[in-house]
């Protein structure tokens, strides 16, 4: 209430971090989700800090591919073809958290430059931009990802660019109607009677106002798109058999699940975890950049 | 400098059943500003006098109407004039040559560093993500008025000339208090030097101390530079500190327009009356005639036929615009009410088109109730004659155009025809 | 003014200091608030946004939010009933403020407050479209504030409606007519007919319709009988079998019909055209002017003894604003209730107020009655004030310079020192005293101590 004056002496990104910050398991998804990141820079830089050689291969082991269990040697176990699963997992996520960022980035790009548009220009515009959108709604994502992926061909980035089409709507929509209501505000109205240009407006004014929630947005998806890149790497739809990613070193080990079932299982909660801490952590950036929740 | 004639704005309202409704913001208004004046618009919530404001900059696009800018103060008479008598072909030409509304593109981009405009709430009006510095730069970069390191140095100058710290440049909308910002606004305003600034309820955000700080301010502005305002507020105390002339609206019409000092002391126009009166003054105890007005501004998608504000004005008359439910309302209440011992529970009041059917009454005394009435309840005096069967006839009505009351005041009251 | 030092005091608050626990630090509201309200007055409460005028207004009504600390002072009712002791008990202690523990507290005062709460305390908040809920109708509303508070009242309204007969009515009719209203309380009271007094009174103190007519809708009343389910709500509710399922929402339903006809009484009596249209109606159906006088209505419903009003014209333009002055005027005039006005325009102030205290920076500066402190305000800040509000015949405006201190760290002394153009050295040191210059007018400033 008395709370507007003076704000000036407590900066905004220090209020930012204590309500972050005061959200625990928002703590604790940011946590894990460093880990994954720091993990996967060293990967990309200097990966024989963490003992490995090449980070673009699983190292096998024909000398004994059945997979072991989990022990000293091999902390998770290893998998067929006695890939040990750890140092696997390790180099995959690199893989993984690499093409996902790519593809939620990519498709929150476009998606934001169409959903500005068709919410600022508006009238038929507006109209066919949303009925596009639409097709791709009213087609389940896996199919189309499917059908896109083998219309381009099967590698990885024909498989980014079917995700991209899939994801991209979300953010129009999403845009869309962030700056519906951005563009009633008084600060464009008054940028209009500066005489800026509608590109000017849309991009300097608007877009950046958006930003902050489709940046939250972006990491509630990430978490889902893992899930969808392994998904599709699992069944099989993945180019070149040897490159460390998580889906495709789940689908290794599917021979031996009765017996081995960690073969799968650590992949899987490799990619579930993920998953997990990007969405809390998401959470946690919803509240602070939601003013009512900043009190 | 300015002129605005017959100027009207309708925005669609899309209805369920009704279909397609027009709400009337801003009807058939004109009004001429003077270079180096001030005009103050005075109205209450929804009289139209926000969406006027953003016309005259073309902030919105009237619906019908001209605009002229520029042209000579015989031109303006003359285009009137042409308007009134019906003249297209020399009004066509005199608007050729200086209409607003005609302007496009880059002409219109260029006119724009000529005008600006001061919004309401200073909390929402500057961006939030844009520093200090780039809000004031805005307008010059925008319309290509100054660029780079100039337009840079010459925000900092308004920084100081609007009375804040040049290190404020770097600082966000968020870090300053309310006036602060209000003054970050009038910096933006001022920088291409525009001629005419509207004032959009600049100080309506603000608190008393403040409001007069930035009040001060602007009138010192004006008093440098000689900018032409068009001050919009619903505060008559603010209109009277700063204004030269003043223009009433109500309803989306404009009610009266004259000379200040004229308007707030020798208000003519009824509603003039009744809101300068209803305006608190902080003399306790001090005795005054308040008119207390009855009853709710009108819904503007449907306003009230005749004169807009005739069913709530203490001095409407037969021709302001009565309808005949309006007349069968007033009689049924004084009928079931004040004059139950005349007429008892057998009386029936029903509207017919433009005349009242009185039910189970006797003429005579109905026009008893009529006589005595008339000078409390306004619309009775709509009633032209009782007929023998007790019908009311009610009068026909003229619609108030905007009548010359002096050299430099006009009043839209049929009172002044 | 002799007069209002007689007048009994309705409300007293001591020493009160309110301070709110944010993120971004700690706020302090309130710092040592004294004000005393009269029975039957109106008292204006002035101050810029961030005075703590609001504040002041949600601790008398016990409204406070979760981090709203108490820290000490007392909101004493009647001169006995001590609003605020249990959250004071806890802000008062010398612990790190804990926002939850003070929220369960504030559950259970309010717990306690529901009582006061509507019978001795009500609240007009400045936008009448957030304090009315929208999906209910105006007269529902009214009716569920009688029905929380004081539903025997609708009780014994339904059944002394019933029970009577047309002989009761025309003999009720003639006590009122030849020894005036108390005879008819008192008759009322005699053939044990409570309960019906008030829907006569209503009727017979209304201006606007024909004595013939009122005696007509007096005497028709015994017409408006319950059905049988409603006497069957009635008896359920009486039998104390209100908590029961589905027994529960007869009793309710049959309460809140009763409350309908209490509030067109209430509409009728605020002087709303067509209450029985108006209280089917919903909250977004009716204009500002008419919302702000229903929820008048829901607060003055169940007679509270004093009405806190938080700007409630402030959102309303002119002319529907000197309509509700006006209102709250004849509501003054008519009953024997105290107002407290909370407005940052002091000039609406000076139209209803009789006593007006001025609040600067949490602080009361000048308090005093309503025509001294316009006509000789004595505080600096007060003075100041008056020559920076705009009015029709000013030619001059003086602006207060600089701006409302930083609530987080007030500074020391007087707030008001570094704005003041009168600035001693003493008045960054110490806090100056309220001293009283005349009857009943009091100031916080040193000038005035000095000259004394």
């Amino acid at each position: 209430m008395e709370e507007r004056t003076e704000e000036g002496k407590y900066s905004n990104l220090i209020l930012s971090l204590k309500v972050f910050f005061s959200n625990r398991t928002a703590v604790a998804g940011m946590v894990i989700f460093l880990a994954y990141v720091v993990d996967a820079l060293i990967m990309q830089f200097d990966p024989r800090l963490l003992g490995v050689t090449n980070p673009n291969q699983f190292t096998y082991n024909f000398v004994n591919p059945v997979p072991q269990p989990p022990s000293s040697q091999y902390p998770l176990g290893t998998t067929y073809p006695g890939i040990n699963l750890l140092q696997a997992i390790l180099e995959a996520i690199r893989v993984d958290l690499g093409y996902s960022m790519l593809i939620v980035v990519g498709g929150a790009v476009i998606g934001a430059v169409v959903g500005i548009l068709a919410a600022y220009v508006g009238g038929y515009l507006d109209e066919l931009l949303m009925r596009f959108t639409d097709i791709f709604f009213s087609v389940p994502y896996l199919v189309l990802a499917i059908a896109v992926g083998f219309a381009l061909g099967r590698s990885f980035t024909s498989m980014v660019i079917a995700l991209i089409i899939v994801w991209w709507p979300i953010y129009a929509r999403y845009t869309r109607s962030l700056t519906l209501s951005i563009k009633e505000s008084v600060f464009v109205e008054a940028a209009k009677a500066a005489g800026a240009s509608m590109v000017r407006i849309m991009f300097k004014h608007i877009l950046p106002n958006t930003l902050p929630p489709v940046v939250v947005q972006i990491s509630l998806d990430l978490g889902s798109v893992v899930g969808v890149f392994a998904t599709l790497a699992f069944i099989g739809f993945i180019p070149n058999a040897n490159t460390p990613e998580l889906g495709y070193l789940a689908s290794l080990g599917l021979n031996y699940v009765q017996s081995a079932p960690w073969t799968v299982i650590f992949p899987g909660l490799a990619i579930t975890l993920f998953a997990l801490s990007v969405n809390l952590m998401g959470d946690g950036l919803r509240d602070v950049i939601d003013p009512r929740r900043r009190s | 400098m300015i002129g605005a004639f017959n100027l009207k704005k309708y925005f669609p309202v899309r209805g369920g059943v009704v279909g397609t409704q027009y709400l009337k913001a801003v009807d058939n208004v004109t009004l001429t500003v003077r270079r180096g004046e001030v005009v103050g618009v005075v109205g209450e919530s929804g009289s139209g006098k926000s969406t006027l404001g953003r016309m005259l900059i073309r902030l919105l696009e009237p619906t019908g109407g001209e605009i002229l800018l520029d042209a000579p103060e015989e031109e303006m008479v003359k285009y009137r004039e042409a308007l009134e008598s019906g003249d297209k072909e020399s009004a066509e030409m005199i608007s050729r040559k200086y209409s607003l509304l005609r302007k496009k593109g880059s002409e219109l981009r260029k006119l724009r560093t000529r005008m600006s405009m001061v919004f309401q709430d200073p909390y929402s009006s500057l961006d939030p993500r844009f520093r200090i510095l780039d809000v004031i730069m805005e307008p010059m970069i925008s319309t290509g008025y100054l660029r780079g390191e100039e337009a840079r140095k010459k925000a900092l100058d308004l920084l100081e000339e609007v009375g804040l710290p040049r290190a404020f440049g770097n600082r966000y909308p968020h870090e300053l208090s309310g006036g602060q910002r209000q003054r970050v606004a009038i910096a933006r305003a001022l920088s291409t030097d525009p001629e005419l600034v509207i004032l959009d309820e600049p100080t309506s955000a603000l608190d008393v101390s403040v409001q007069a700080q930035i009040l001060n301010l602007l009138k010192e502005f004006r008093r440098r530079k000689n900018i032409t305002m068009v001050l919009i507020t619903h505060n008559i105390a603010v209109v009277s500190y700063m204004a030269d002339r003043v223009a009433v609206m109500y309803s989306g019409r404009l009610m009266e327009i004259g000379d200040k000092d004229d308007v707030l002391t020798r208000p003519k126009h009824p509603y003039t009356m009744a809101l300068i009166s209803s305006v608190p003054r902080p003399r306790p105890g001090e005795a005054r005639k308040r008119i207390v007005l009855k009853g709710d501004p009108p819904n503007l998608l449907s306003p009230p036929r005749g004169c807009v504000f005739h069913p709530r004005c203490p001095m409407a008359f037969h021709e302001c615009g009565w309808t005949a439910e309006e007349v069968a309302e007033d009689i049924n209440y004084l009928v079931q009410g004040k004059y139950y011992n005349v007429f008892g529970d057998n009386v029936k009041v029903i509207p017919l088109q433009d005349k009242v059917k009185v039910e189970g009454a006797n003429p005579e005394s109905i026009k008893k109730v009529l006589e005595v009435e008339r000078e409390n309840i306004r619309s009775l005096t709509a009633v032209k004659e009782v007929t023998e069967d007790s019908l009311l006839i009610i009068h026909a009505f003229q619609e108030p155009k905007l009548y010359k009351e002096s050299e430099r005041r006009s009043v839209s009251c049929l009172l002044y025809r | 003014m002799e007069r209002v030092k007689e007048r009994a005091k309705v409300l007293e608050i001591k020493d009160l200091r309110v301070s709110f626990h944010t993120r971004r630090g700690v706020f302090k509201a309130l710092r040592g608030v004294d004000l005393e309200l009269y029975k039957g007055e109106v008292l204006g409460l002035a101050g810029e946004s961030g005075s703590g005028k609001s504040t002041l207004g949600l601790a008398i009504m016990g409204l406070l939010p979760r981090n709203a600390r108490v820290e000490s002072g007392e909101v004493l009712l009647d001169g006995s009933k001590d609003v605020l002791k249990r959250l004071r008990d806890y802000g008062s202690r010398d612990v790190k403020f804990d926002p939850r523990k003070n929220e369960k507290l504030i559950k259970r005062l309010n717990k306690e407050l529901r009582e006061v709460r509507g019978r001795a305390l009500a609240m007009v908040f400045q936008e009448p479209l957030t304090s009315l809920n929208p999906v209910l109708q105006v007269g529902y509303q009214i009716a569920e504030a009688v029905y929380y508070h004081d539903p025997m009242r609708l009780v014994r309204r339904a059944i002394s409606r019933n029970r009577c007969t047309q002989a009761d009515l025309r003999d009720l009719m003639t006590t009122l007519k030849t020894k005036g209203e108390e005879a008819l309380i008192e008759e009322v009271e005699k053939r044990n007919l409570r309960g019906l007094e008030e829907q006569i009174l209503s009727i017979w103190r209304r201006q606007d319709i024909h004595e013939a007519k009122k005696e007509k809708l007096i005497l028709s009343l015994d017409k408006h009988k319950l059905d049988s389910k409603d006497r069957l709500g009635i008896s359920i509710y009486l039998r104390g079998l209100q908590r029961v399922p589905v027994l529960g929402r007869l009793a309710k339903d049959a309460l809140i019909k009763e409350g309908y006809r209490l509030a067109v009484e209430i509409l009728t009596y605020l002087g709303i055209p067509h209450p029985e249209k108006v209280v089917r109606m919903y909250p977004h159906e009716l204009s500002g002017g008419m919302r702000q006088r229903v929820v008048i209505g829901i607060a003055i419903v169940n007679n509270p003894e004093i009405v806190i009003m938080d700007e409630p014209t402030s959102a309303l333009d002119v002319t529907i604003q000197a309509q509700i002055l006006e209102l709250v005027s004849s509501l003054k005039a008519s009953s024997n209730r105290s107002f407290i006005f909370i407005s940052h325009d002091l000039s609406v102030l000076a139209e209803v107020s009789d006593r007006i205290a001025i609040m600067y920076a949490g602080k009361i500066a000048e308090v005093g009655p309503v025509k001294v402190i316009f006509e000789e305000p004595q505080h600096p800040y007060t003075k100041m004030l008056m020559d920076a509000i705009p009015t029709m015949d000013k030619t001059e405006l003086k602006a207060i310079p600089g701006s409302v201190p930083d609530m987080r760290s007030p500074p020391k002394g007087c707030s008001f020192s570094n704005r003041c153009p009168f600035v001693m050295p003493k008045c960054k040191e110490m806090e100056p005293p309220m001293v009283e210059v005349s009857e009943g007018h009091k100031v916080a400033c040193f000038l005035v101590g000095e000259r004394k």
